[in-house]
């Protein structure tokens, strides 16, 4: 693995190298998601998932990739060419673009930015600019709800995602990731802003598009939304930012919340048990993405939209108060773990309250006249059971 | 909540049992004796020849006509070593058109045709579709080798 | 039932099908939408239409079973059994006590596959990646596979016929059925702890798509459709053909007719279904498989009849004119998806896109059912 931050004296040079890295990390990682998603999915479905291509078919993602490159790069006719064609790049380069600022151990990144946590949440905000282009610009009705979809949902959710990643910066005071680790070196964050951690997950879900947050390209509904006249390697792009995206989000979940490379070793861990720790972190996070991803259903988008901006938003800033009472008056932190764990029982309950969870029952008329002995064994909706 | 946490309990459940596929075209499952495929025609091993007689019978009983039948006298029957005074000339089979339902095993009359019941006749992909018109020897073909151990129902 | 509209919205038209993943086959329905809202469904059917009907005129009464399979294929036992009810009836066969047995059981595991095969694809519609789909299919081919080994097909078995079976089966048949049941019982616990009580499901289901008893009755529902709506109307209860009135079971209701209701029914529905297997498996007796007088070609008088079973989608019913001979002069299937299909607008204008999703699911249509 290459020495991120090496400088070899030129600039450019340096640019270069730094770029490097991070396409071929990120080209390896989506390869090695992408299998690692079929494979979840083929246990979580009791099938054996890709087994062909290589062993347990790990190169099957090279195989879909030489397949996708060989495909024709269509077009409809009647789309915007350039909008349509310049849409991918609008969706690749943010997500591109974030993985700059991400450090992967105490001394590796390709920058360190004072602003880094910022700098992050901003470039992968930008990625909605592109479904939008896609959905526009691909004069396919389908695209066009799907790239509306996108945008509002994709717009909707940087709000709370923003507001708890502030709250995180209260307490760590700082915005440079590497600090944000530093201090969580004994004490990772999400023991004190478990509010704060549930947020951060549910909305990078929403960022993600991943169940139950697919609906832009809802493959039931609107057929891959945005993406829907995309081919060959177009659209594998939108794949691989999707799956950046996945690495991003995850990385920054690991940094942000789990501790990075300090906890639990603290300062004393050397380059490769950090490396160790933060790519177990990071694959929690994705374990976790790709589990959520075949256990549940896709929300309607009012629902979507509701959700995020009567719950989501409101803890958010919640959490940003109760950090900035904590904070001001000096009260311990365990205050902190309190207050925070009564918002996530809150935001818990309201999702169960959310829904109809009256229990419905199901009449059960005899045949046959006599009275029926057995039970039902679905009667109830959100019962026992 | 308690939904949503069952719905991830019951998937993280299933990712741990054994999983129920097979890698199809390397293995197979057994297909049972009575499987039915598309119906292939029988061979008279103490004679040497089909037991077809050319009769119709299936032609006519067919619900999508797909079978072509002719009748010849049989050479054997004059030398004396066959009893079949009549035998198939020739035999076409569109396997394209065939639905499977059986009716022409259940109604011939010498137990001649019947549904082949091994994977080699589920396997039979073509570029051509006129490939999938089979004649008289691709019919017998595979009793005559003793691939297949056929069911007819009695 | 138009909604309130800005002034300066324009409504486009969406064509879902007939190539779309969640129409379930070639279905077509052309959307009006204002944003997000469906204002109006043109519904388009006729993509699969083969003249099943008319194909069946003309072969004999004994040709024409493979034809019942392909219109509902997914509850082929069933069609079956609506089709050899209606010859016999026509014939005056009298079907023997192992056959019927034996025909219950089959049409009622084949019930439980179809609902397996209806949990699986709704759960498609509302959202999951296959996880259900996997879940209903896993137990469905157990439940194949036996039919498999009785019929010699997985799909189109083409395995009654008027007057009993075309022949006996395996002797291994009851215990094979006795091993397969846990699991199709596990199967559909699986599909149940997967969605019965998810929220995301809740929300996306409770209130959507509710019709009420009397708009039901008024379109012509039955099956589930109308059970979920309150009624408990059940031919195999209210019109005891075969030997159904020789079972304890429960037929469940729903009361509020909306897409939940209509989920849960079909889960019931299945377990009930596993019961009646039970018991026919207990009193499974020995004995011919056809009537001992067959005729050796079937020929009808001149008359008409009408026979319905209740299929997983509702009343299947077969409607033979016979002026002699050996084939129908009219057949007409009464299929319970087309009827239930009629009811589709009712039910999706007003909501959402991604209801009229789930709302089509629900209905759980058999397009080769539909068109014919």
């Amino acid at each position: 693995m290459l020495a991120l931050t090496y400088d070899v004296g030129n600039i450019w040079l340096d640019a270069l190298l730094g770029l490097l890295a991070v396409v071929a990390l990120m080209t390896l990682s989506t390869f090695m998601l992408i299998w690692l998603e079929r494979k979840i999915s083929a246990r979580i479905q009791m099938r054996l998932g890709p087994m062909r291509v290589g062993p347990y078919g790990l190169l099957q993602t090279i195989a879909d990739a030489v397949k996708l490159m060989g495909k024709e790069d269509l077009r409809p006719k009647t789309a915007d060419r350039w909008v349509f064609e310049l849409a991918p790049f609008a969706v690749f380069v943010p997500t591109f673009a974030a993985f700059v600022a991400i450090p992967f151990t105490r001394d590796w990144a390709v920058a360190f930015l004072d602003l880094g946590l910022f700098y992050v949440v901003a470039a992968t905000g930008l990625s909605f600019v592109g479904f939008l282009m896609a959905g526009w610009a691909s004069d396919n009705k389908y695209a066009l709800l799907g790239g509306m979809r996108a945008a509002a949902q994709l717009i909707s959710y940087e709000v709370p995602m923003v507001v708890t990643l502030v709250a995180v910066a209260m307490i760590a005071g700082s915005l440079n990731l590497s600090e944000i680790v530093l201090f969580q070196n004994r004490v990772p964050l999400f023991v004190w802003q478990p509010l704060g951690f549930f947020i951060f997950i549910v909305a990078a879900l929403a960022e993600l598009e991943r169940q139950p947050f697919d609906i832009p390209t809802a493959e039931s509904e609107v057929v891959g939304g945005p993406f829907i006249e995309y081919s060959g390697i177009r659209w594998s792009m939108f794949f691989l930012a999707s799956y950046t995206g996945l690495m991003i989000y995850s990385l920054l979940g690991a940094l942000v919340f789990l501790g990075g490379w300090e906890w639990p070793l603290g300062s004393a861990a050397g380059l490769w048990l950090q490396l160790i720790l933060i790519f177990v972190k990071t694959s929690l996070f994705i374990a976790f993405f790709m589990w959520v991803r075949f256990a549940l259903v896709r929300l309607r988008i009012d629902q979507l939209m509701s959700y995020c901006w009567k719950v989501l938003i409101p803890l958010a800033f919640l959490q940003v108060f109760l950090n900035g009472f904590v904070l001001v008056y000096g009260w311990p932190d365990g205050f902190l773990l309190l207050t925070s764990g009564a918002g996530l029982a809150l935001a818990m309950y309201i999702i169960y309250r959310a829904v109809d969870t009256e229990p419905r029952k199901l009449r059960m008329v005899p045949a046959r006249g006599g009275a029926s002995s057995a039970q039902p064994a679905t009667v109830d909706a959100t019962g026992s059971e | 909540m308690i939904g949503i946490f069952k719905s991830m309990y019951i998937t993280f459940a299933t990712m741990l049992r054994k999983p129920v596929t097979i890698e199809y075209p390397a293995k197979h499952r057994d297909v049972p004796q009575r499987d039915r495929a598309f119906p292939i025609l029988l061979w008279d091993k103490d004679v040497d020849e089909p037991f077809c007689t050319g009769c119709h019978a299936c032609e006519r009983a067919c619900p999508v006509e797909c079978m072509t039948v002719t009748m010849k006298d049989n050479p054997l029957h004059a030398d004396g070593k066959s009893d079949r005074r009549k035998i198939v000339d020739e035999f076409w089979i569109d396997y394209g058109r065939c639905m499977r339902c059986n009716i022409c095993v259940e109604v011939c009359n010498f137990e001649a045709i019947a549904m082949n019941n091994t994977w080699a006749g589920h396997e039979l992909s073509t570029f051509d579709r006129n490939d999938l018109v089979l004649d008289l020897q691709q019919l017998l073909a595979q009793h005559k080798q003793g691939k297949i151990d056929e069911w007819v129902a009695e | 039932m138009v909604q309130e509209r800005g002034p300066d919205t324009v409504d486009i038209n969406v064509n879902m099908g007939p190539q779309h993943p969640s129409t379930h086959g070639v279905f077509r329905m052309v959307l009006t939408i204002d944003g997000e809202r469906v204002i109006d469904v043109e519904p388009h059917i006729g993509y699969m239409h083969r003249g099943a009907e008319k194909l069946s005129e003309n072969m004999d009464y004994r040709a024409a079973i493979g034809y019942q399979d392909r219109t509902d294929y997914l509850a082929q036992f069933l069609t079956e059994q609506a089709y050899c009810m209606a010859v016999e009836k026509l014939l005056e066969l009298e079907v023997p006590e192992r056959s019927e047995y034996i025909r219950v059981i089959l049409c009622e595991l084949n019930r439980v596959t179809s609902h397996l095969m209806f949990l699986g694809a709704f759960g498609i519609d509302l959202g999951y990646f296959g996880t259900s789909f996997t879940y209903g299919f896993r137990e469905r081919e157990r439940l194949q596979d036996i039919f498999e080994e009785v019929t010699g097909e997985r799909m189109m078995y083409g395995y009654f016929r008027p007057g009993g079976l075309a022949w006996d089966v395996p002797d291994n048949f009851v215990q094979m059925i006795r091993d397969v049941l846990p699991h199709t019982r596990q199967g559909l616990k699986d599909l149940d702890m997967l969605m019965t009580q998810n929220e995301i499901v809740a929300a996306r289901t409770k209130g959507i798509g509710a019709m009420n008893l009397e708009d039901s009755i008024n379109w012509g529902l039955s099956g589930p459709m109308l059970r979920a709506a309150g009624s408990d109307w059940d031919l195999r209860k209210d019109k005891p053909y075969s030997i159904y009135d020789r079972f304890d079971y429960d037929i469940p209701v729903g009361s509020h007719g909306d897409v939940f209701d209509r989920y849960l029914v079909r889960l019931e529905e299945a377990y009930q279904s596993l019961r009646i297997v039970e018991q026919a498996l207990d009193q499974l007796p020995d004995g011919p498989i056809m009537p001992e007088k067959m005729p050796r070609r079937l020929r009808g008088p001149d008359a008409e009849v009408y026979a319905a079973v209740e299929g997983p989608r509702g009343e299947y019913g077969i409607y033979i004119v016979s002026k002699g001979g050996d084939k129908a002069y009219r057949l007409k299937i009464r299929a319970p998806s087309f009827c239930n299909l009629a009811a589709l607008r009712d039910m999706t204008v007003g909501n959402y896109v991604a209801d009229a999703v789930a709302i089509l699911g629900s209905i759980d249509i058999v397009l080769c059912d539909v068109d014919r």
